[in-house]
């Protein structure tokens, strides 16, 4: 009964932080839901007329949903190798991303498996591939190892994601004895998912386009770029749509490790085209039909020219620091390479395997509508489901979604940014401003300095009791006795001197970002020797401030 | 020489059990011939015929007494005088054509229907090739495939 | 601690489940049918055919014919004689009822330039090939079927095992385990296989209701078929479909085991050679020139 009732609890929050958010979030849930829908009525159809009604033919048995399913091995395979820099390189910043990078890797795999499940000629017969319960062809087909492969790196993942976000929810430090090797495993496993999944076409003999010991090196190649490059999207997107901030220095990182995946991608590419190009036997078929076209079947020239382009300048984007470091460049990267290696994984793997077939015959295949409908249906689905997912790990993580009688978050040092710490509600007042009130709004609201925005309440300087007394001094000692609560007379003349705060005010003032961390904003105010840092936004507009007594309240809660 | 050859050849004919169906004389509206030729004086004369004209003999140099027995017309003529029944043509085709003759009675030439490990029906030389005109007629091709293009409904 | 009515509850939803499952089995969780024992086999062929003759309005008959002992089939075309009249085709179309909408074909005859064939090369084979006469001049033609191979890379690859080979030789699917996931489709070099992309339509007057369970009972969609050396006409002895319609006598099968069949004939005394044979899939269909030419 306890049971139960802890359950309900936790659905309530449950379904509180995930399925309740901001108008984006609403936008972005009923654009999935209708594609869903379409996916799932275009997917009725197909049961009820069977699979002519998508354009793969005998010529070309595989298509469009094979096609995704490969390329979302590949990141899911991807998003958990981010490990190896968090762990084994202790490189900090992406310790925090790992967990998002297991998820992406649930939604993936679960994803792919969907478009699996939709590329069966007999759906309700999927059983018959599983061991014991149906006759699994264990261990010659690669297609069981593959399908086990899968799930056992879903299974492993959804118990460190479950294990991790329980913990989470009762307020409790996971284990890393438990953990550690769990994650450590996941890496292997990710290898050997995407490696397995390549094997599948690595070993049919059939197929020379396929039949080349160099597809397994390239399937991992690619796949260490779309995965980073969908996590630096998802990331880019969440930080403009929400509050969720991941450090720069961890996307920075996803980019470099992608624009070295992206150079191996191409090498490997280079490769191929020699070896077919020199040797010119009859297996360089396949590759003219993708880059050259066969007499007048040219459909996929264009296709693979514009993902060559795109691969290469999303390697030059990512290469680059400087472009690295500029958020349009990343999020363009990002975008040319995810598309690009869609492209190129997906389709541009796939159907030239069939083309020309086994007795010579070419058949140009392109995905029909149903086949399109039920891919957004599917895609919609794995974008739902890490969507919510994402939602409940951050409010895990920030503390919103926790059990009632869970101690509060403990904000990690290393995680804590300005923007955690700041006063929002800031005062500030405009140039033309006297001193006098200025004053007035210093004592009222027990501040001790107060900064200067225009209209737009873009940052011009900052106000603070030093200003005023040391601005001040010359004209009237006396107000230094003032100074402290006291409205003497004296005061009122000053008013008559008629100084504004753009007179008086330090500028420019010292400033940092919403997410300048912890440590970075102490040194900002030893080193300057001041006593709070106005936080800004990229367009200087005034988003909070961070005083001496909010760096204190940190460290207080730290400690406790 | 030739009579051991022959020997050889009569010996590899299958046995009628063998065989599902007994094999069909060519023409029936003639047979037999000698109704009309017993009467008839023998011309060896190579010649174009008056009667029988509407035979075109396309068989490499032949003409019809190499073939049709002259002393008997019911009877096809094999060489040292010796004659074989129409049922029994293979022996005449097997003297020049022995390679052709031995793989078919192998089975390798020509068609065959029925059981594999049993009875099959063995079609003679004439169930497939005209005597006279021999060479294989070519045929109308059944319809090709369809295109699997053709089967997208573009609705 | 359970109270009485909980318990209730429980029961009754897990007898509900339990019976549903029972039905379901019946339909969709049913067990494999090499897996049944006989009894099970005849209820399930009786079964069949009562389903085939409600459907087609005929009586059927579906049998399981065991494959011979001693028996490895094996098929030799020669290549001097076919002229590419594609009567095989049909033959094979009308026999093993297989879907006139969208039509499926298990042979696939090519033209190829005499001069151009070779075994591991079909980039310059025509299939839609359509003149008046046939054979042309300069051309020869090559039906391709599946080669029932002793090293099958279709059975390899299959998930589910619905997809093995036969002690005769001859690789049988079994319609009814298929899940229509098309990677032995993927892995067979000589494009045999073929996928039932909608429900079949064989019209009535063209039905063949003599069938074997593996061999050519009418399918359904979402399931992969081939050729099976007419596997209802060869367990019982008699010639498949297309050896008794080549007009020319070109197709010629027979008992690889057994040292006076026409195949081994053709094996002792022609020169003859394998499609692909560096794929080493071994096939069982031999082709030959027994002319020479």
């Amino acid at each position: 009964m306890r049971l139960l009732k802890e359950l309900s609890v936790f659905f309530k929050g449950f379904t509180d932080v995930t399925f309740r958010g901001g108008r984006v979030f609403y936008v972005w849930m009923s654009i999935l839901t209708l594609f869903i829908l379409a996916g799932i009525l275009a997917y009725i159809h197909q049961l009820r007329h069977g699979m002519i009604i998508t354009h793969m033919r005998d010529q070309v048995s595989w298509g469009f949903y094979v096609s995704n399913f490969t390329f979302l091995v590949g990141i899911a395979a991807a998003a958990v190798l981010l490990i190896i820099p968090a762990y084994l390189y202790s490189f900090k910043p992406i310790k925090r991303i790992v967990i998002y990078g297991e998820l992406l890797a649930i939604s993936a795999v679960i994803t792919a498996l969907l478009f699996i499940f939709v590329d069966f000629g007999r759906p309700e017969r999927f059983w018959h591939a599983i061991p014991f319960i149906g006759t699994a062809n264990f261990p010659y087909s690669i297609l069981t190892w593959d399908m086990l492969v899968l799930n056992s790196y879903l299974f492993l993942n959804l118990l460190i994601v479950l294990y991790v976000g329980c913990n989470t929810y009762f307020g409790r430090e996971p284990d890393k004895h438990i953990l550690m090797p769990l994650i450590i495993i996941s890496i292997p496993l990710a290898v050997a998912v995407h490696t397995v999944t390549a094997f599948v076409y690595n070993g049919l003999s059939a197929r020379p386009f396929w039949n080349a010991s160099i597809l397994a090196p390239r399937f991992l190649a690619s796949a260490f770029c779309s995965g980073p490059s969908l996590l630096i999207i998802i990331f880019q997107v969440l930080k403009r749509f929400t509050g969720f901030r991941i450090e720069d220095r961890a996307m920075e990182k996803l980019a470099e490790i992608a624009a070295y995946a992206m150079a191996i991608n191409i090498f490997l590419m280079l490769a191929e085209l020699y070896k077919e190009y020199y040797s010119k036997t009859i297996h360089l078929t396949s590759l003219r039909y993708l880059y050259e076209g066969l007499g007048s079947y040219k459909r996929f020239v264009l296709p693979m020219r514009v993902s060559l382009l795109l691969n290469i300048l999303g390697l030059l984007f990512f290469l680059i620091p400087e472009t690295r470091k500029k958020a349009p460049a990343l999020i363009a990267g990002a975008v040319s390479m995810f598309i690009g290696i869609w492209i190129e994984k997906g389709m541009g793997l796939v159907v030239p395997g069939f083309i020309p077939s086994p007795l010579g015959e070419v058949y140009e295949y392109s995905p029909s509508v149903y086949e399109i409908l039920i891919a957004l249906g599917v895609f919609s689905s794995g974008a739902m489901l890490y969507t919510l997912s994402l939602r409940a790990a951050i409010s895990l993580e920030t503390g919103k979604l926790r059990h009632p009688f869970a101690p509060p978050p403990v904000i990690e040092k290393e995680g804590l940014t300005a923007g955690d710490i700041m006063t929002k509600e800031v005062i500030a007042v405009l140039p033309e401003t006297s001193v006098d009130e200025i004053a007035g709004l210093l004592i009222k609201h027990r501040i001790s300095g107060i900064p200067v925005v225009d209209n737009e309440r873009r940052v011009l300087g900052i106000v603070s009791e030093s200003d005023i007394i040391y601005r001040e001094i010359h004209r009237d000692p006396e107000i230094l006795e003032r100074l402290g609560g006291i409205v003497l007379p004296a005061y009122r003349q000053t008013i008559k001197k008629g100084l504004t705060a753009g007179e008086i005010m330090t500028s420019p003032p010292v400033t940092a970002r919403v997410d300048t961390t912890l440590r970075e904003l102490v040194e900002l105010i030893v080193d300057k020797r001041i006593k709070r840092v106005i936080i800004i936004d990229s367009s200087e507009k005034l988003c909070g401030i961070v005083s001496r007594i909010d760096i204190v309240k940190a460290i207080e809660r730290l400690h406790s | 020489m030739i009579p051991v050859v022959l020997y050889i050849l009569i010996s590899v004919i299958p046995a009628s059990s063998d065989t599902l169906n007994p094999p069909r004389v060519l023409s029936s509206s003639f047979y037999p011939c000698s109704d009309c030729h017993q009467g008839l004086k023998t011309n060896l004369q190579v010649r174009k015929l008056s009667f029988h004209d509407d035979i075109l003999i396309e068989h490499d140099k032949l003409w019809c007494l190499d073939c049709h027995s002259p002393s008997d017309r019911n009877r096809l003529r094999l060489p040292m005088g010796r004659t074989v029944a129409f049922e029994n043509l293979p022996r005449l085709c097997a003297t020049c054509h022995g390679h052709i003759y031995i793989q078919w009675s192998k089975g390798i030439h020509g068609k065959r229907t029925g059981y594999w490990n049993g009875k099959k029906n063995y079609f003679i030389c004439t169930e497939c090739h005209n005597p006279h005109s021999p060479s294989f007629r070519p045929l109308r091709p059944e319809p090709p495939p369809l295109r699997p293009e053709r089967t997208i409904r573009r609705d | 601690m359970l109270t009485r009515r909980e318990l209730l509850k429980n029961s009754v939803t897990l007898l509900g489940s339990l019976s549903l499952g029972a039905c379901l089995k019946q339909d969709i969780f049913k067990e494999k049918f090499r897996e049944l024992s006989e009894e099970e086999k005849r209820r399930f062929l009786k079964r069949l055919e009562e389903r085939y003759e409600k459907r087609y309005g005929i009586k059927f008959s579906v049998r399981d014919t065991p494959p011979q002992k001693g028996v490895v089939f094996g098929y030799a075309l020669d290549l001097s004689r076919c002229i590419g009249c594609r009567r095989c085709v049909y033959a094979c179309v009308m026999e093993n009822n297989q879907s006139r909408d969208i039509p499926i074909q298990w042979i696939r005859v090519l033209r190829i330039k005499k001069g151009h064939f070779a075994p591991s090369d079909f980039e310059s084979a025509e299939h839609y090939y359509n003149p008046e006469k046939v054979p042309e001049d300069g051309y020869i033609y090559i039906p391709v079927q599946c080669q029932q191979c002793e090293n099958p890379p279709c059975v390899k690859v299959c998930p589910t095992k619905a997809t093995w080979k036969e002690p005769d030789g001859i690789v049988v699917i079994d319609y009814e385990w298929c899940i229509g996931c098309r990677c032995c489709m993927a892995a067979c070099p000589y494009w045999a296989r073929r996928f039932n992309w909608k429900e079949p339509y064989i019209p009535e007057k063209e039905i063949n209701p003599d069938t074997h369970y593996y061999g050519n009972r009418p399918r359904m969609r979402g399931v992969v078929e081939k050729c099976t050396f007419c596997i209802q006409r060869t367990r019982n002895g008699r010639y498949p479909a297309c050896v008794e319609a080549c007009p020319v006598g070109a197709r010629k099968f027979g008992n690889l085991l057994d040292p006076e069949s026409e195949v081994r004939y053709i094996l002792d005394n022609f020169s003859i050679f394998r499609l692909k044979a560096e794929l080493n899939t071994e096939p069982k269909f031999f082709y030959f020139f027994s002319l020479g030419r």
